[in-house]
């Protein structure tokens, strides 16, 4: 995770990277896991989808944001309704549900100047807003009542992406495609800018970067991936209704997860939300059947207080003796 | 119609002020530290549950609960601002997460000790109408309204008055220069947190009077409360009072002209405008501008 | 006497006592459940988890043969969850799933449990939607139709000029009020409905509006229960001129006049059973005593619905098993026989899994009793109208 600039914006360590998820991400096929583990592992690679977006707009763009349920709500409209009222097949709706979800983040184009908290919970407005049209807006969303009837992830070339062990395989490709994304970026002259306005925003306009511009394309492309994440949970469930769709889950459990696996890195966000997940679900739960999200409170609060860093932190301190400059940083 | 308007205002501004005491604390808080308490909420909802356990095991009124609420919220209160205080890096964020994931402990141990029935005072006597001409409350609100602009004005007077209200002041406004001046930062910050888990003890007590508290309202408390503290701007108290009298009374205006479908709506495109058109607040003097 | 004879009974029989022989043979049959156990909705799937629990230790004590078990999950009343949890309980061996609580959960869990050829039934789901599906695995008791039927018979025999509608936008209590407007609008009575969003905590704007504006004969409530306790203090301050406060689920209990006698007076809720119980069948009589015994209060509303569901579907496992289909997926085929009255009426399964037979009464709390008022065969007394808790 060298920070140098590289022209190569692919290097050989992070196709590396990806191929070694792609193992990893394999690994529950190979070994016969059961659909009940299928299922709660596609879940929380939803979630680490969005924890990449959330990260991706927090670690680059700067900006802490408490409402991603906005786009992984519109996201999960969007293409299910495309899906079901215009006929569009589901895995060219589910990109053009992210879409939608950049269109709605243009609605939040003024939040951009806002710092810190207030940038946080502007997000969260704009959740709840949304939620509400959502229930209101019931000629086209069916309110509150929901949406039940709308077509399932189909079957391409004799592949059944329905059934558990394709929804996992589609998953996971796209949790690996949007993880690359993050790091050609990362690499790229945008990166490098928006690194530099982390540090001073006020030294970059001096530079003549547009910080505000950068910080757009961050938003439009969270929002973009957020939307995806939301659309494909969507169809794997079968439901929407906007207490769920909006959600507060999609805007915790991320930040949880990104958090707990380092924020700042972009392999973090996906092992956090994959290892939070499923800490909750087989472990907590197994020892406090009600209640047992004190547990991933007290985890949370445990690494904000002894690892800010989160796990890609831990173990960077542990394997990298010379990555001093990393973490005098961060 | 004039009658339902005047009503819409009078239900606004008391539910206003029952909002104004429970975003009091976060806005000292935040006012002091620049840290938005994201477990205010439940610091709240605790309050709210001590009057349940003393209106239930001793069938006094919930208000006799507030020595138990006040020690109990404040020591949560301290406790948390020790662990926010052991950040070191990147405090803005980083206690954001830390106190949002204290909320969710506080939720959860809530809902392990109180399960997740909704509470709500059983006391015929604040659950009384009384009105005043055409408008009507229930005692409870009355006696909620009174109790928020009393404790408002101590506030007020300690922060202007008092050597440690003019040093939570000073530290407010300079960190640096206070130090200089002999003023232990920490020391000041603790005071604060200390009060503001005060504030919330009287808020929680005062909100189970008059409204239903379950396990899970803490969260949406604390978004109210900053709402309140956005549209008041930080560091004025009469600000706090005003910018939760217009919620209360948006709400109701809300339901009243339109439905109350759209009152969250109408709460939370109010925060927006004054987000971004008026970034200082409504009443307040700095900004919030990166 | 007889109430703790008959509970000590229960007790010994549910302990097992006095059955050492018939435990050397039995069968031990294990079914699942997804409840939400945490979040807003925990105390609904609490009430249900003791319904069911009663259920099965009396089941199993009639029928020492079957012994029938449960595993519970919490949902956290999110849909991947159940569908997790339904999946999970399907691996570990469970033969059916007793689904949760709420169209939104339910829906998307029953789906799974299909493509896992197991039985699902609910007492927690009345959208139409989720017996449109097609589904030959998927079994309901009551449904929206039912509520709607039991509230409706109970206005229109009112014959008020004007009824108002306040609703959660929530999903069963909107598919609520828009059934019960139609009804209601085509026996002449004017409707109005006012939405309101559950984060909503100050109702006396709305009721001033009703007050001031509808002025109606009726308030109907489509609501839960913290909602309920909201609207009727406001009612209470504002005092509109109106005969009754009717509402619908959780509001005709027990508990919810112990909890809050000052506000309960002459309120009309959905019920099946009159407080003091006066049940009469034998099974509601055990029922009672069981709970009672077990969990220390009066039955509940949320609690009769599923302890019935359970019976039915202990009943059905029982009958499979003797007839040695219950491993052959014939037990899809029992449910579809049951016809068996209950203590919600009798109840049939037609082919959608629906129980066309579903129609709640109406009861009104009356100082600490609840006195069934509505439809006519089940009543218990008459009502008491114009009557409103202030």
């Amino acid at each position: 995770m060298s920070d140098t600039a590289s022209s190569r914006l692919l290097s050989g360590r992070s196709l590396a990277m990806a191929g070694g998820l792609v193992v990893v991400g394999l690994l529950p096929l190979a070994a016969g896991a059961s659909p009940y583990m299928l299922g709660l592992l596609i879940s929380s690679l939803i979630l680490a989808g969005l924890g990449l977006s959330w990260a991706l707009l927090g670690n680059l763009g700067g900006m802490v944001s408490f409402g991603h349920a906005a786009f992984f709500g519109v996201g999960s409209y969007a293409s299910a309704l495309l899906a079901a009222k215009l006929g569009v097949p589901v895995l060219l709706a589910i990109p053009l549900a992210g879409g939608v979800a950049t269109l709605s983040s243009l609605a939040m184009l003024p939040a951009l100047r806002l710092s810190g908290p207030y940038f946080a919970l502007a997000i969260l407005a704009y959740a709840q807003i949304f939620r509400i049209l959502a229930t209101e807006a019931s000629w086209l969303t069916g309110g509150a009542a929901g949406l039940q009837r709308f077509p399932g992830l189909p079957t391409v070339f004799g592949f059944n992406f329905a059934e558990r062990h394709g929804s996992y395989v589609l998953v996971l490709g796209m949790v690996v495609l949007c993880a690359l994304i993050y790091v050609v970026i990362r690499r790229s002259y945008v990166g490098i800018a928006l690194r530099a306005i982390a540090e001073s925003e006020d030294a970059t306009r001096v530079v003549g970067v547009n910080s505000t511009l950068l910080k757009t394309w961050m938003l439009m492309l969270s929002a973009f991936i957020a939307g995806m994440f939301g659309a494909l949970n969507a169809h794997i469930i079968g439901f929407l209704e906007p207490d769920y769709a909006f959600s507060g889950i999609w805007s915790v459990m991320p930040i949880i997860g990104a958090v707990f696996g380092g924020y700042r890195s972009v392999i973090g966000p996906v092992f956090g939300a994959v290892v939070i997940y499923m800490f909750d679900q087989v472990i907590a739960k197994s020892l406090i059947p009600v209640g047992h999200q004190i547990l991933l409170g007290i985890v949370l609060a445990g690494m904000v207080l002894l690892a800010p860093n989160g796990l890609a932190g831990l173990v960077g301190r542990i394997f990298s003796r010379t990555g001093g400059k990393h973490h005098a940083r961060a | 119609m004039t009658e339902l308007i005047l009503q819409a205002l009078f239900s606004g501004v008391l539910i206003g002020s029952v909002y104004a005491l429970v975003a009091l604390g976060l806005a000292l808080a935040f006012g002091a530290m620049r840290i938005i308490n994201l477990a205010h909420g439940e610091l709240v909802l605790l309050a709210a549950y001590m009057a349940y356990l003393v209106e239930s095991r001793t069938g006094l009124e919930p208000y006799a609960a507030i020595p138990l609420a006040l020690a109990v919220v404040s020591a949560v209160s301290i406790a948390l601002f020790m662990l926010v205080n052991m950040i070191r890096d990147h405090r803005e964020l980083n206690s954001l997460i830390l106190t949002f994931a204290i909320g969710i402990i506080l939720t959860n141990a809530i809902l392990l000790a109180f399960a997740s029935d909704m509470r709500t005072t059983t006391s015929a006597f604040l659950q009384d109408a009384v009105s005043f001409g055409d408008v009507y409350a229930m005692r409870g609100e009355i006696i909620a309204f009174a109790l928020s602009l009393v404790l408002m004005g101590l506030l007020w007077w300690w922060l202007k008055a008092s050597w440690y209200g003019r040093a939570v002041r000073a530290v407010s406004s300079n960190r640096g220069a206070a130090m200089l001046m002999g003023i232990n930062p920490t020391r000041i910050e603790t005071v604060s947190f200390l009060v503001a888990g005060a504030l919330a003890s009287f808020a929680g007590v005062a909100l189970y009077t008059m409204s239903v508290v379950q396990p899970a309202v803490g969260h949406a408390l604390t978004v109210k409360a900053f709402i309140i503290t956005v549209l008041a701007g930080v560091g004025s108290i009469p600000g706090v009072f005003l910018g939760a009298v217009l919620l209360g009374v948006t709400e109701a205006l809300t339901v009243t002209l339109a439905s109350s479908a759209l009152q969250e709506l109408a709460g939370m495109v109010l925060f927006l405008m004054v987000l971004f058109l008026m970034p200082n607040g409504l009443f307040g003097a700095r900004a919030r501008r990166g | 006497m007889v109430r703790s004879a008959i509970a000590s009974a229960t007790l010994a029989l549910a302990l097992g006592v006095g059955l050492p022989a018939a435990q050397a043979q039995e069968k031990v049959v294990t079914i699942g459940a997804h409840m939400p156990l945490t979040g807003s909705l925990a105390r609904s799937g609490q009430t249900f988890n003791e319904g069911m629990q009663v259920a099965l230790r009396m089941c199993n004590a009639a029928s020492p043969k079957v012994q029938v078990k449960v595993d519970v999950i919490d949902d956290e009343s999110t849909p991947a969850k159940a569908v997790s949890a339904v999946e999970k309980l399907a691996s570990s061996g469970s033969v059916a799933i007793i689904g949760g609580y709420g169209s939104n959960i339910v829906g998307p869990a029953s789906d799974a449990s299909d493509k896992l050829g197991k039985v699902y039934i609910t007492a927690g789901a009345v959208s139409d939607e989720l017996t449109q599906r097609g589904l030959k695995t998927f079994f309901r008791i009551n449904n929206n139709a039912g509520y709607q039927k039991g509230i409706a018979t109970l206005l229109i025999d009112l014959k008020p000029q004007a009824v108002s509608i306040i609703a959660s936008t929530k999903e069963a209590p909107t598919l609520l009020a828009q059934g019960l407007e139609k009804d209601l609008a085509a026996k002449g009575i004017k409707v109005t409905v006012h939405k309101f969003d559950p984060a909503i905590t100050d109702f006396k704007p709305i009721i001033n509006k009703i007050k001031l504006q509808d002025k109606p004969d009726i308030i109907m409530m489509s609501a839960y229960e913290n909602d309920y306790v909201g609207i009727i203090r406001a009612a209470k301050v504002l005092k509109p001129q109106v005969k009754l406060m009717v509402g619908t689920w959780s509001l005709a209990t027990p508990k919810m006049y112990t909890e809050f006698p000052d506000l309960m007076n002459n309120v009309v809720g959905t019920s099946f059973l009159p407080f003091p119980v006066e049940v009469k069948s034998e099974e509601g009589r055990k029922f009672a005593a069981a709970y009672q015994d077990m969990y220390k209060k009066e039955i509940e509303y949320l609690a009769t619905l599923s302890f019935v569901e359970t019976t039915l579907l202990c009943e059905a496992i029982q009958r499979a098993a003797e007839a040695g289909t219950l491993d052959k997926g014939g037990l899809a085929d029992e449910m579809r026989k049951t016809d068996r009255d209950t203590m919600l009426g009798r109840v049939q399964f037609d082919q959608t899994g629906d129980n066309p037979n579903f129609a709640l009464s109406m009861g009104q709390h009356r100082e600490g009793k609840i006195v069934l008022v509505s439809p006519k065969a089940a009543a218990t007394g008459d009502i008491a109208y114009p009557a409103v808790p202030w």
